[in-house]
C-alpha cells in the first residue's frame, strides 16, 4: 500500500468525531496544539493498546497537566475534562525515537592557532569534546519535530553534532508544546562515532581506538588525582580537564556509551572497546551483521536499529549489455537487500528488545521502511515495541511514558483504524498532554499534479519530453511534450484515457505527422517515482520507455 | 612494562578479544604421493604428507591412509608450505594514521577486514599468511597484525595469527618526510630529522617509563604527595620496542638511511629489526646479515621515485649470498597473487637455488616474522598451511591447485566460484568494474589536501 495516503488526513467524516464540551461546534484541527481550553481531557469509548499486544476495547483515558490519571472503562469523568470521542478511534502510546539530530546545529569550534599543529591538536579541534552538552545547540522550536510529531514521535533522544569521535552528551526532549521548555533530562548517555575530524589526529578509525583508549585510562588517572585532592591537602591541585571528567561517570558505570556504527566491522570494534573496558553500551545505526545477534544478546549490549533501508536493487536494473553472470550477481544482490529487510524481525526472534532511530531517514520513508520490516518477519506487536516500550527501557523511562497506564505521561498516538491497517490515518497525537490535531480533510478542489520526465527508445533514436498529469475531480488528465517528428521543436498533446494505480500508469495520445495521425499508447509499471513500461506506435511498433517523477522534493532530516 | 605495574589502580585490558575469540577451525587432510618441496629437509619425491588436527603429523613415504580423512592424489604434483607475504596491506579498513610522525599506539588488528576478497585472491596464489602492515608515512608507525588467510570469517579477530609476536612499522626517507615536513611543515622535513624523531621517541619513553616508576614506588606509601602520570600507550609502545617484545620492520630504500637505523638500534640495545623494499640493501648487506633479522625487497620494483633509483634486481640473491635472511614481500594485493614468480627471478639474476629461492617466500618472511617455529616448511609438527602446485613453483606454467591453512582447504582451484565474496552491498546492482585494480599500499589514507604540493609528486606507491 502506499503510505503516503497516511499522511494526508482523508476521512471526511472526522470532522463529526471530535464534540468538544466547551466548544461543540469546533470543526477545524489544531495542528499546532495552540486552542488549549484546559489541561484536562478524556478520550471515551475507544479502543486501546496499552502496550504491544494488548488490546482494550471501550476504554476511557483521563489525562491531566500532562499525566494519564485514569484509563478504564468505568473511571468518573470530570465535568471539566474536554471529551475527544474515541469511539472509532485507536490509542497507542507515543513514538520514541532514539539518537534523532533534528533542531540540533553544530558547535561553534576554536579556531586553530597560529602554528598549528596537527598532530597534538586540542581535543575540540580533534572532535573530542564529550563535555558539550546537546542542550546547548537545540533549537526547541523546530520544523522537523513538528513533523515527526506528526507521525506520532512525542519524545527523542537528541544527539550532539560535530565531526569527531565523542560529540557530547545526548539529551531527552518530549515534542511537546512550542514555547515550553521541553527537556526532560541532559547528560543522558555520552555520544561515540567511528569518524574524525580529517587532517588532524586522530585521522582514521586506528587513531579513534587508540585514542579512546588513551583516554579511558587517563579518565581513570584523573579520578584516582580527584580522590587525593579531595581527601589530602598537601597535594598538587587537579588542573581541570574537561574530557576526561567527562567520562568518568563512563568508567563508574553510571552512564551508558551510545556507539553510533555504520557496519558489523564497526560492531565488532564496539565490542572490542566494551570487552577491553567495561561499560554500559548501546549501539545505534545498526543496519547489518544478523551473526553478531547472539554476541549482542549475551554481552546485553543495548540496540538501536536504523530505519533507514537500502534501496531496492531490483528498481534500478542497468540498461544494456548484461554480463554473463549479471543474473547470479544481481541474484545475490537482492538476497542482500531481503537481509537487510529481515534484520529487524531476527533482532525480535532472538528476544533482544531493541528500539528504532529515524536518523539518515527521509520522513516520507517512515511508515514504508516500518511496512517493509513487517513484511520481511517483524512482528506488528515488535515493530510498535520498537517504537515505544522498548526505547523507554533503553533510555531509563519506561515509569514515565512507553506504555500507557495511569501514572504515565500523556503521550498518545491516535489512529483511525490500527496502526497497519491500509488507509489507517494519524488523527490526533498527544504529547506531554498538548493534543495536536491532525484530522483535517484536504481542502476542497486540491489537485494532485505531477511531472515526468520520460526517454523512449525509438527507431530513430532516444525521444525525450514530459508528462503533465493531474487529478482533479478523480479524473486524470495531462499533456505531453515530445520532440516533433518533422523537427520542429517539441510539440504538445493531450493525454487520454488516463488510468493510474498505484502500481500501473497507462495513457493514450495522438501525434500528428503532416496530415497523418499516429496514436500512441503508453503502459507500464509504477514504482514510486519510477515508471518503466512500452510505447506503442499503432502500426509501428512497441518501444520501451522509462520516466522519472519530478515533484517537489521532500525534506529529509540527514 | 610500565603496563605491568599499572595493574594495581587500572583495570587493565589483559583479555583483549578473549570473549570474541572462537574455537579456530581445524582441519584433517591426507596428501598422497606429491613431491614434498620441504624448504628446510630438500625435496622428498613421491611422499604424503598426513595433516591431523591442522598439525603436519606424519611425512613419509607409502604412509597408510587413515580412516575417515580426505585423501587428495597428488600424483606428479608439488607440493610446499603456504606461501608468506612479509609486507602486506590485504584485509586492512585503514593502511595510515597519517596525522603525527609516531603513531606507534594504532593498531592494525582494530581495522582488520575479513570480507577483503584479496584475501582469497592471495590463496590462489599459495598465499597463507601476510603480515598486515601500517603504512609508510609515519617515521614510527603503527603496530602490524600477522593474518592467517581463513577465508569465509566474518569474525576479523579469527584471521589473526595468535602465536605471532608483536611487530611495528617504521618508515624512513622521503614518504616521511613529504607528509610531516613539507605536508605539514612539521619534523622530520628531511633524512637528518626522521633520525631525531625515532631517537626524540625512545627519549621520551624512557623519561616516561622514569615518572611511571617513581609514581609505582610511592603510590601506596601513607602522606604520598605525588600525583599519577598521564598513561601513553604511544611510549609504552616504544617501551615495549626497547624492551625486545616488538620487531620492528623498517620500510627503507638507501644504504645510509639503513645503517642510520641500525646504528640507532645498537645504541638503544634493540636488535630485533627487519628492514623492508631495502633497494640498495646490497651496499650494506655484510652490516644487514650481522645486526638485523634481514631484508624483505621487491624482485625487481624501482624508479617510481628519487629514492629508488639505485637499484637491481641482484639484490635479493647478492643479500642472500651474504648471509642476510632475505624474503620477497608483495607490499601489493596483485603481486600478493604470485609471488612464487618473484622469487623465480632471483634465479635468473643472481642464480639462487631452487631452495634458496623458495626460501625467500617461505621460511625467510617466517624467520622475520617470529613465526619459523610454527610455519614456513614442511615439517612434522609444524601448522599445515600448505599449497599444492601442477608444476614446480618456479615454473613460470605453474599454478596453484589447492591452498590449505590449518589443513582447512580455503581454495580449490576446481570449485572456484565465479563470485567469491563474502558480503555483498544490497543497493549495488553491479559490481563496478576496474581495468585495473588500484594497488593498496604504503601510502592509502594518507590526506594529501593539507599539503601544498600537487597530486602528481603522491602518484607512486610504496
Amino acid at each position: 500500500m502506499n503510505f503516503k495516503d497516511l499522511l494526508i488526513p482523508i476521512s471526511v467524516s472526522c470532522l463529526f468525531l471530535f464534540i468538544l464540551l466547551t466548544q461543540p461546534l469546533f470543526g477545524q484541527s489544531d495542528r499546532n496544539g495552540e486552542r488549549r481550553l484546559g489541561s484536562s481531557y478524556v478520550i471515551t469509548n475507544t479502543t486501546l493498546i496499552p502496550s504491544p499486544g494488548e488490546i482494550l476495547q471501550n476504554q476511557h483515558i483521563l489525562f491531566e497537566e500532562g499525566i494519564i490519571t485514569a484509563v478504564g472503562k468505568d473511571i468518573p469523568l470530570p465535568a471539566a475534562a474536554q471529551e475527544i470521542n474515541g469511539d472509532s478511534l485507536f490509542v497507542y502510546a507515543g513514538f520514541i525515537d532514539m539518537a534523532n539530530k533534528t533542531g540540533v546545529v553544530e558547535p561553534t569550534l576554536p579556531e586553530k592557532p597560529e602554528g598549528f599543529d596537527p598532530s597534538k591538536p586540542m581535543p575540540e579541534i580533534a572532535g573530542i569534546h564529550p563535555h558539550f552538552n546537546v542542550t546547548e545547540y537545540y533549537q526547541q522550536s523546530n520544523p522537523h519535530d513538528k513533523a515527526w510529531r506528526k507521525l506520532g514521535f512525542t519524545l527523542a533522544q537528541k544527539l550532539p553534532l560535530g565531526k569527531g569521535m565523542l560529540p557530547g552528551t545526548s539529551a531527552l526532549v518530549i515534542y511537546g508544546q512550542e514555547g515550553k521548555n521541553n527537556l526532560i533530562a541532559e547528560h543522558q548517555s555520552i555520544y561515540f562515532k567511528f569518524s574524525t575530524v580529517g587532517g588532524v589526529y586522530p585521522n582514521t578509525n586506528l587513531g579513534v581506538m587508540a585514542t579512546w583508549r588513551d583516554l579511558i585510562q587517563n579518565a581513570r588517572l584523573y579520578k584516582k588525582h580527584q580522590e587525593m585532592y579531595a581527601a589530602n591537602r598537601n597535594i598538587s591541585r587537579l588542573e581541570k580537564k574537561p574530557v576526561l571528567e567527562a567520562l568518568i561517570p563512563v568508567i563508574n558505570g553510571d552512564l551508558p556509551v551510545l556507539l553510533e556504527i555504520s557496519d558489523e566491522l564497526d560492531i565488532r570494534r564496539a565490542l572490542k572497546m566494551k570487552d577491553e573496558n567495561q561499560f554500559r553500551l548501546i549501539l545505534t545505526g545498526i543496519n547489518e551483521g544478523d551473526k553478531l545477534i547472539p554476541l549482542l544478546k549475551e554481552k546485553q549490549v543495548g540496540a538501536v536499529l536504523t530505519l533507514k533501508l537500502p534501496e531496492d536493487p531490483s528498481s534500478e536494473i542497468p540498461s544494456g549489455d548484461k554480463s554473463e553472470d549479471f543474473e547470479t550477481r544481481m541474484d545475490r544482490t537482492k538476497e542482500a537487500y531481503k537481509q537487510s529487510l529481515a534484520l529487524a524481525g531476527k533482532y525480535e526472534a532472538a528476544g533482544i528488545p531493541f528500539a528504532l532511530t529515524t536518523k539518515h531517514l527521509p520522513r516520507g520513508d517512515f511508515f514504508k521502511n516500518l511496512q517493509l520490516m513487517v513484511e520481511n518477519g517483524l512482528s506488528k506487536d515488535g515493530a510498535l515495541a520498537a517504537l515505544t516500550v522498548n526505547p523507554a527501557k533503553l533510555l531509563g523511562i519506561d515509569d514515565r511514558t512507553g506504555t500507557i497506564s495511569e501514572g504515565k505521561m500523556a503521550n498518545l498516538l491516535i489512529m483511525t483504524d490500527t496502526l497497519f491497517t491500509e488507509g489507517a490515518a494519524i488523527q490526533m497525537v498527544v504529547s506531554d498532554g498538548y493534543v495536536f490535531d491532525y484530522s483535517e480533510k484536504p481542502e476542497k478542489g486540491s489537485k494532485e499534479e505531477t511531472t515526468w520526465e520520460y526517454e523512449a527508445e525509438t527507431q530513430g533514436g532516444k525521444s525525450t519530453g514530459t508528462w503533465k498529469i493531474n487529478l482533479s475531480d478523480g479524473k486524470w488528465t495531462g499533456t505531453i511534450t515530445y520532440e516533433d517528428p518533422q523537427g520542429q521543436g517539441m510539440k504538445t498533446s493531450s493525454i487520454e484515457d488516463a488510468v493510474i494505480t498505484e502500481e500501473k500508469m497507462q495513457f493514450s495520445f495522438t501525434v500528428s505527422v503532416g496530415s497523418d495521425k499516429l496514436d500512441v499508447e503508453v503502459s507500464g509499471n509504477l514504482s514510486e517515482k519510477k515508471f518503466t513500461g512500452d510505447m506503442k506506435i499503432i502500426g509501428y511498433g512497441t518501444f520501451p520507455v522509462k520516466a522519472v517523477k519530478k515533484d517537489k522534493p521532500e525534506k529529509s532530516n540527514g | 612494562m610500565v603496563r605491568k605495574i599499572l595493574v594495581s589502580i587500572i583495570i587493565l585490558t589483559l583479555f583483549i578479544g578473549a570473549s570474541q575469540a572462537q574455537e579456530i577451525e581445524k582441519g584433517d587432510v591426507f596428501i598422497q604421493n606429491a613431491h614434498v618441496i620441504t624448504i628446510t629437509d630438500g625435496v622428498k619425491e613421491i611422499t604424503d604428507v598426513w595433516v591431523k588436527n591442522g598439525i603436519i603429523h606424519q611425512i613419509g613415504k607409502q604412509l597408510q591412509v587413515p580412516g575417515d580423512v580426505p585423501v587428495i592424489d597428488a600424483s606428479g604434483k608439488f607440493l610446499m608450505p603456504g606461501i608468506i607475504d612479509a609486507h602486506s596491506h590485504v584485509a586492512l579498513g585503514a593502511i595510515n594514521e597519517a596525522s603525527s610522525p609516531i603513531t606507534a599506539e594504532v593498531k592494525m588488528e582494530d581495522v582488520i577486514d575479513p570480507f577483503d576478497i584479496g584475501i582469497y585472491r592471495a590463496l590462489a596464489g599459495g598465499t597463507t599468511i601476510s603480515h598486515a602492515m601500517h603504512g609508510s608515512a609515519n617515521a614510527i608507525g603503527g603496530q602490524n597484525i600477522t593474518l592467517k588467510h581463513r577465508y569465509g570469517t566474518f569474525n576479523p579477530d579469527e584471521l589473526v595469527m595468535e602465536e605471532a609476536p608483536r611487530t611495528i612499522k617504521f618508515a624512513l626517507g622521503e614518504n616521511p618526510t613529504r607528509v610531516h615536513g613539507r605536508g605539514k611543515n612539521l619534523q622530520p622535513r628531511s633524512r637528518m630529522g626522521v633520525e631525531a624523531v625515532i631517537r626524540n621517541g625512545f627519549e621520551e619513553a624512557l623519561q616516561y617509563k622514569e615518572s611511571w616508576e617513581a609514581w609505582n614506588k610511592v603510590k601506596d606509601q601513607k602522606n604520598n604527595r605525588q600525583v599519577p602520570p598521564t598513561f601513553n600507550s604511544r611510549l609504552e609502545t616504544l617501551l615495549d620496542i626497547l624492551d625486545g617484545e616488538i620487531i620492528i620492520h623498517c620500510h627503507s630504500y638507501r644504504a645510509d638511511e639503513i645503517y642510520m637505523l641500525i646504528q640507532v638500534c645498537q645504541d638503544y640495545g634493540i636488535d630485533k629489526i627487519v628492514f623492508s623494499h631495502v633497494n640498495e640493501g646490497f651496499k650494506v648487506a655484510p652490516e644487514l646479515a650481522k645486526y638485523t633479522m634481514g631484508a624483505s625487497v621487491f624482485s625487481d620494483w624501482w624508479a617510481y621515485k628519487f629514492e629508488v633509483y639505485y637499484s637491481t634486481a641482484y639484490n635479493a640473491a647478492i643479500l642472500t649470498k651474504n648471509g642476510v635472511i632475505t624474503s620477497i614481500n608483495s607490499d601489493s594485493a596483485e603481486l600478493i597473487r604470485h609471488l612464487y614468480h618473484e622469487a623465480a627471478k632471483t634465479q635468473r639474476y643472481g642464480g639462487l637455488s631452487d631452495e634458496e629461492a623458495l626460501a625467500l617466500i617461505t621460511i625467510n618472511p617466517a624467520r622475520q616474522l617470529g613465526i619459523d617455529q610454527w610455519v614456513g616448511s614442511i615439517e612434522e609438527g609444524k601448522q599445515a598451511d600448505l599449497v599444492l602446485f601442477d608444476k614446480h613453483p618456479l615454473s613460470i606454467y605453474a599454478i596453484p591447485q589447492m591452498t590449505w591453512v590449518d589443513g582447512i582447504k580455503y581454495f580449490d582451484r576446481e570449485e572456484d566460484k565465479t563470485d567469491q565474496r563474502l558480503k555483498v552491498d544490497p543497493e549495488e546492482t553491479l559490481e563496478p568494474m576496474f581495468l585495473h585494480a588500484d594497488h593498496i599500499n604504503c601510502m592509502s589514507d594518507v590526506d594529501f589536501y593539507f599539503t601544498g604540493f600537487g597530486r602528481n609528486l603522491f602518484e607512486h606507491n610504496h
